[in-house]
């Protein structure tokens, strides 16, 4: 009896250490602080992953930007120490960079047209992270990008005028700019606050929630109503991680990433409007008003840099093409 | 400590009587305000957590009914915002954020009742940034208490509500009421407003306005303030700085140098009991911070 015993914890034991060697970890990292919308719902995403999979998958997260920022990150994952990250616009333009076209200046009026156009090219965005050695598991918004300013900017011919950061290195800010003939100042975005004060730069680019996370806002009173652009985001994994896993596995993390996503956009909007109503109570005034600009000075502008864009090889211009097809009839079935 | 309350209830209302006139409950009120004092000395001294953790609620309504009869006493005020904080952060945050988090916010509103006490007009809550650096702006050294505790609370409150963008935007609001305890009084609460600002700029990345180097600078100004016996610095210096650099090696060694730490001086007492007890839940986590 004893030795039936002993035989079967021995093969308990064995079965224990079997399931232990099926588990995979996957590090991954986001710039969002712990305890951040963002950050729950990417907790809680894990934790439905590890139920789910019964322990078989499970995430090791690293919040607040503790791995860097996304270049570092990027890095990070090319050596294997992390397999994923949630990812804005400047760490997705280093992997597959026609993606960002959902970010090309004055595009999007509003996250209607965003949700309509951009749920038809998902597939082919999805192929083309794949092709670079991503998995996308599921997709982000930072939110419209809005102009912080010390002085108000009634025209956008005042954005020439202003001394305006642009995010040391971004492409899509250096095509922006050079289509509409503003010299801006590029600065890390670590150097943005102490230039606010001392003068260096006075306008910023952010969406609402970032003006005052980062806390910009003390320093501007006058925000833009017309925003720049819609900031985006992904979830993300290495290829390299994310093929080595069971079908069942790689199946569980696009559901649950993809439900994670669907929460991300919406609490982020939601935050983002919360943001706003923040901001009018700390004084910060509306500027640059729908009214103060016409159609065709943001279309041209928006066209200027995106054959800025496509010269560069950032954008493929067929993408171009049928992004603008795709909102032009949205908008033309709009009431 | 409340049967002694009652018996000097017993004899303010018979002084009352006497003097037939005044207010029962406030001529109480005043009379115990030294009792609370002596109360939160000895409360300081325990080094029996299960014992703390017991007898601070009823410590905290019987301060808060206090404050009541007597809410412009700043001093009274201040000491509900310090108990309501020592409490929330050594017996609530790690187990029940969101109650903490109201804890804090409770704590605020009285520290806020002090400094109204000291003339404070304006409602720091809902005014912006820059009247609320302009109203403190007058405040003298008096008023270091009711700041302190004001801003440590309120740091507090909205580090338990990142997700609530309201609650973010008052930081800049939360860091200038330390920056004038900093000006008035920096050695305050051994050195609680170089603490704060250590914590301030070690517990975000640079991108969110992190700065490690200053951060370190405000840990190793704390620390000469208690001579390095107040261990709550070192475990700020580990919780915060040391894991957003992602330093293991440097947040095991000075987490495990507090829990090695030789016994505190009386006043300390408790705080250095709470600080190793979270030194120890830090070690205990290690592997899932790093």
């Amino acid at each position: 009896m004893n030795r039936l015993i002993v035989c079967a914890l021995f093969w308990l034991g064995l079965a224990v250490s079997a399931h232990a060697q099926d588990a995979y970890v996957l590090k991954f990292a986001t710039l969002a602080p712990q305890g951040s919308t963002w950050m729950n719902i990417i907790t809680d995403w894990a934790n439905q992953v590890d139920r789910e999979s019964q322990g078989r998958l499970r995430f090791k997260l690293y919040p607040g930007g503790v791995m860097g920022d996304e270049p570092d990150v990027l890095r990070k994952i090319r050596f294997g120490q992390l397999q994923g990250a949630a990812f804005t616009g400047h760490g997705i333009g280093s992997i597959y960079s026609p993606a960002r076209i959902f970010e090309m200046p004055f595009l999007f009026r509003n996250t209607q047209e965003i949700d309509a156009v951009r749920a038809q090219f998902m597939p082919e965005i999805e192929a083309g992270f794949r092709q670079n050695n991503y998995e996308l598991l599921g997709w982000m918004e930072v939110g419209f990008l809005h102009f912080f300013s010390k002085k108000p900017l009634r025209t956008l011919d005042d954005l020439k005028k202003a001394r305006i950061w642009l995010w040391d290195g971004d492409p899509m800010g250096i095509a922006f700019f050079n289509a509409s003939g503003i010299s801006p100042v590029p600065l890390p975005l670590t150097d943005v606050y102490t230039s606010l004060s001392t003068g260096l730069i006075d306008t910023t680019i952010a969406p609402p929630l970032g003006a005052i996370a980062f806390q910009w806002f003390t320093k501007t009173p006058y925000i833009s109503e017309v925003p720049l652009s819609d900031g985006i985001g992904g979830l993300l994994v290495a290829r390299s991680f994310f093929s080595k896993l069971p079908p069942d596995l790689q199946a569980l993390l696009h559901k649950t990433g993809e439900q994670a996503s669907i929460r991300l956009i919406t609490e982020t909007r939601r935050d983002n409007e919360k943001s706003l109503a923040v901001l009018r109570k700390n004084g910060i005034q509306t500027t640059l008003a729908w009214k103060d600009v016409s159609e065709k000075e943001l279309y041209e502008q928006r066209d200027r840099a995106a054959a800025e864009l496509i010269k560069s090889g950032y954008l493929p211009a067929d993408m171009v093409t049928r992004v603008y097809r795709a909102i032009t009839l949205y908008r033309s079935k709009k009431p | 400590m409340p049967g002694i309350l009652y018996l000097r209830l017993f004899i303010a209302v018979g002084c009352c009587l006497m003097l037939g006139a005044c207010s029962v409950n406030q001529i109480v009120a005043k009379s115990s305000t030294s009792l609370i004092e002596a109360g939160v000395r000895s409360m300081n001294q325990e080094t029996d957590l299960e014992l703390a953790r017991a007898a601070i609620p009823s410590n905290l309504k019987l301060i808060e009914s206090l404050t009541l009869e007597l809410p412009l006493d700043r001093s009274l005020q201040s000491t509900a915002a310090q108990a309501f904080y020592g409490y929330a952060f050594g017996f609530v945050e790690d187990d029940v954020p969101a109650r903490a988090a109201h804890l804090y916010k409770r704590g605020l509103d009285h520290a806020l009742a002090a400094l109204a006490a000291d003339g404070v007009k304006v409602n720091l809550l809902t005014a912006t940034p820059e009247a609320v650096t302009q109203t403190i702006a007058g405040l003298d050294r008096k008023a270091v208490p009711a700041l302190f505790w004001a801003a440590s609370n309120w740091a507090k409150w909205i580090d338990l509500s990142r997700n609530d963008p309201a609650r973010i935007a008052d930081l800049p609001k939360a860091a200038s009421l330390m920056q004038r305890v900093l000006e008035l009084d920096p050695g305050y609460y051994f050195g609680g407003p170089a603490l704060f600002f250590g914590v301030y700029y070690g517990s975000r990345s640079p991108m969110l306005g992190g700065d490690f180097a200053r951060s370190a600078q405000y840990f190793d100004q704390a620390a000469d303030y208690s001579h390095g016996q107040w261990l709550l610095t070192e475990v700020f210096r580990a919780q915060y700085l040391y894991q957003q650099m992602a330093d293991r090696a440097a947040f095991h060694q000075v987490l495990s140098a507090v829990l090695a730490a030789p016994d505190s001086p009386p006043d300390m007492a408790l705080a250095n009991t709470i600080a190793r007890a979270k030194a120890r839940r830090l070690l205990a986590i290690e592997e899932n911070l790093f």
